[in-house]
């Protein structure tokens, strides 16, 4: 676990503590419009295809020097969003997020029988996005427990070796998710804090897609909000 | 020069040595102790060719198959370098008049040498004053458009002699196999410039690959090709000491493209340029699929007692920038 999964789920914590007075201390719930949330985001791995590298024949045809695999690592990361409750149920979200997941390129099946080996990389991903949310239960953000689903998608930019080369793309994200209402309180000009779980299937077109497809992969974010 | 078999070949030290300069092969010569990289200094680069032909190869369709592969490299369009054809002409090609032709000569003694580019230099300056091309008329030849049996296409061995012509040396883009009489034979090659041809009847070496593309990009450099196109730099060693003449090739995991280089000095220092930016693979290899006098002056220790080795991480090379050092570690055999 990093630093800032262990800061997340610490905040979490001391969240739920507070909870049960909160809502003790609430006949009648505040009715907040924006929610701002920081948590961590985990994407799973990232197949990008393979390439052989081939040399031409006598016929014309091809044949392989050596072949490649390659993929993006699992990795976690900071998600950052803000939203704005745009009726009872639906919630615009403006989302960031960075991570830096391992590129591995493993070579294999040489023809001078050169060992194979797994080349890497480190990558820095920032995405810029938006999306809707649409709970599904009624005044959802008064709720204790409000599930929803999700969609969405934004800007993909990955940059390589200390951004010597960058590659953009756009993602797409959809999912669903609920959220848990530890706190609703008028203090400290808040109105409510939380926590949110939420798993997506998360689509990155080009990048580092080497073939410029679309590529899918699985998403969990976990976070902890604000409500004003 | 071109062979259809191995042959112990010294092409490349009629007038000089590889130049330590990027990537491939380029010649060079000496010039008051100073090493010059041969090339054109003016273009469009002026060819005759010879009005003599052969069985199945008539003057006019020799004249045609020259065209259509000096076309070829002048179509690079991350190249500057042009040709234009002078006439016909009736003049021998080993001769030095100040003119460069292309023809037939019967040289039944170079019993694998296809063909063979020369070149006239001025001693003083270094600079390219002619180049002649021959193609050995002991050997059948044709100029089919989609090649003969037991007969050499003329198009694709003009386009590799072309390339010498030009000022780029040998590729090592290619894997052959050891003859039971003696002799390579060429499996597979990514490069024109590769020093062994493909067999009779093969047309496969009528299309520049990468690695021909980058060199001679990088010869006659156009537009915006420096700026647009990047390099891997590094150097090969072995237990900590440098390897000279160790063949890099990078190869690009989103285009698929190869090209090659070779550590060129005493500290194993190599430089491949003309690279499309992006995730490289390098692969390091001794040169082992054809002489070794095919790319160095004898007169070098090549080193090839090392394993084929691939670099454990991916290179970027930027647009328009260098990757940064690259260490290739290779242990022996």
């Amino acid at each position: 676990m990093t630093g800032i999964e262990r800061r997340v789920c610490l905040l979490a914590g001391v969240a739920m503590l507070q909870a049960s007075a909160a809502f003790a201390q609430s006949a009648d719930p505040p009715r907040p419009r924006f929610e701002l949330g920081i948590g961590a985001l985990w994407i799973g791995r990232q197949p990008l295809g393979t390439k052989a590298a081939t040399e031409t024949t006598g016929a014309g045809g091809s044949t392989a020097l050596f072949n490649t695999s390659s993929d993006l690592a699992s990795a976690a990361g900071i998600d950052g969003r803000i939203g704005v409750r745009v009726t009872r149920s639906v919630v615009a979200e403006a989302e960031a997020s960075y991570l830096k997941p391992q590129l591995r390129i493993t070579i294999s099946g040489d023809v001078e029988g050169a060992a194979a080996v797994t080349a890497t990389e480190t990558v820095q991903q920032v995405t810029i996005g938006g999306g809707v949310l649409w709970y599904l239960t009624n005044r959802a953000w008064t709720r204790r427990f409000a599930p929803f689903v999700m969609a969405g998608g934004g800007y993909l930019r990955q940059l390589h070796d200390q951004a010597t080369l960058v590659e953009t793309g756009r993602f797409y994200q959809f999912g669903g998710g609920a959220t848990y209402l530890l706190a609703s309180s008028r203090h400290f000009h808040t109105k409510g804090i939380g926590a949110r779980v939420d798993v997506r299937a998360l689509i990155r077109s080009k990048g580092v897609a080497f073939d410029g497809g679309a590529k899918t992969s699985p998403a969990v974010g976990v976070s902890a909000f604000v409500r004003f | 020069m071109k062979r259809p078999l191995s042959v112990i070949v010294v092409f490349a030290l009629v007038l000089g040595q590889s130049s330590p300069a990027l990537a491939y092969l380029k010649f060079g010569v000496s010039v008051r102790g100073q090493q010059v990289t041969l090339k054109w200094s003016q273009t469009p680069v002026r060819y005759f060719v010879s009005n003599t032909g052969v069985p199945g190869v008539s003057a006019t369709d020799f004249q045609s198959a020259m065209g259509r592969a000096f076309a070829t490299w002048q179509a690079v369009p991350t190249a500057s370098i042009s040709y234009q054809f002078a006439g016909v002409t009736s003049a021998n090609p080993s001769r030095d008049d100040g003119a460069s032709v292309l023809g037939f000569q019967n040289r039944p003694e170079l019993d694998r040498v296809l063909a063979s580019t020369s070149f006239l230099v001025d001693s003083a300056t270094g600079a390219l004053v002619e180049s002649d091309i021959f193609f050995n008329s002991a050997f059948a030849w044709s100029v089919a458009a989609a090649g003969e049996p037991n007969r050499f296409d003329l198009e694709s061995i003009a386009l590799h002699e072309i390339g010498h012509f030009s000022g780029l040396g040998h590729s090592a883009l290619g894997e052959t196999e050891l003859q039971s009489g003696g002799g390579r034979r060429v499996l597979s090659a990514e490069a024109v410039m590769f020093p062994i041809a493909f067999a009779s009847g093969s047309i496969a070496s009528r299309t520049l690959k990468a690695d021909d593309i980058a060199g001679i990009s990088d010869l006659y450099p156009d537009g915006d090709f420096n700026t647009s196109a990047g390099s891997v730099s590094g150097r090969v060693t072995r237990d900590g000491q440098p390897i000279f003449g160790a063949h890099v090739v990078a190869f690009n995991v989103a285009t698929g493209l190869l090209v090659g280089g070779f550590a060129l000095n005493a500290q194993g220092q190599f430089s491949i340029g003309g690279l499309s930016p992006g995730l490289h693979v390098l692969r390091v290899e001794p040169i082992d699929d054809a002489e070794v006098e095919s790319f160095f002056d004898s007169s070098r220790t090549v080193d090839i007692d090392f394993r084929v080795t691939f670099l454990d991480r991916v290179v970027v090379v930027p647009k328009g920038g260098d990757s940064g050092e690259v260490a290739l570690k290779v242990v022996r055999k």
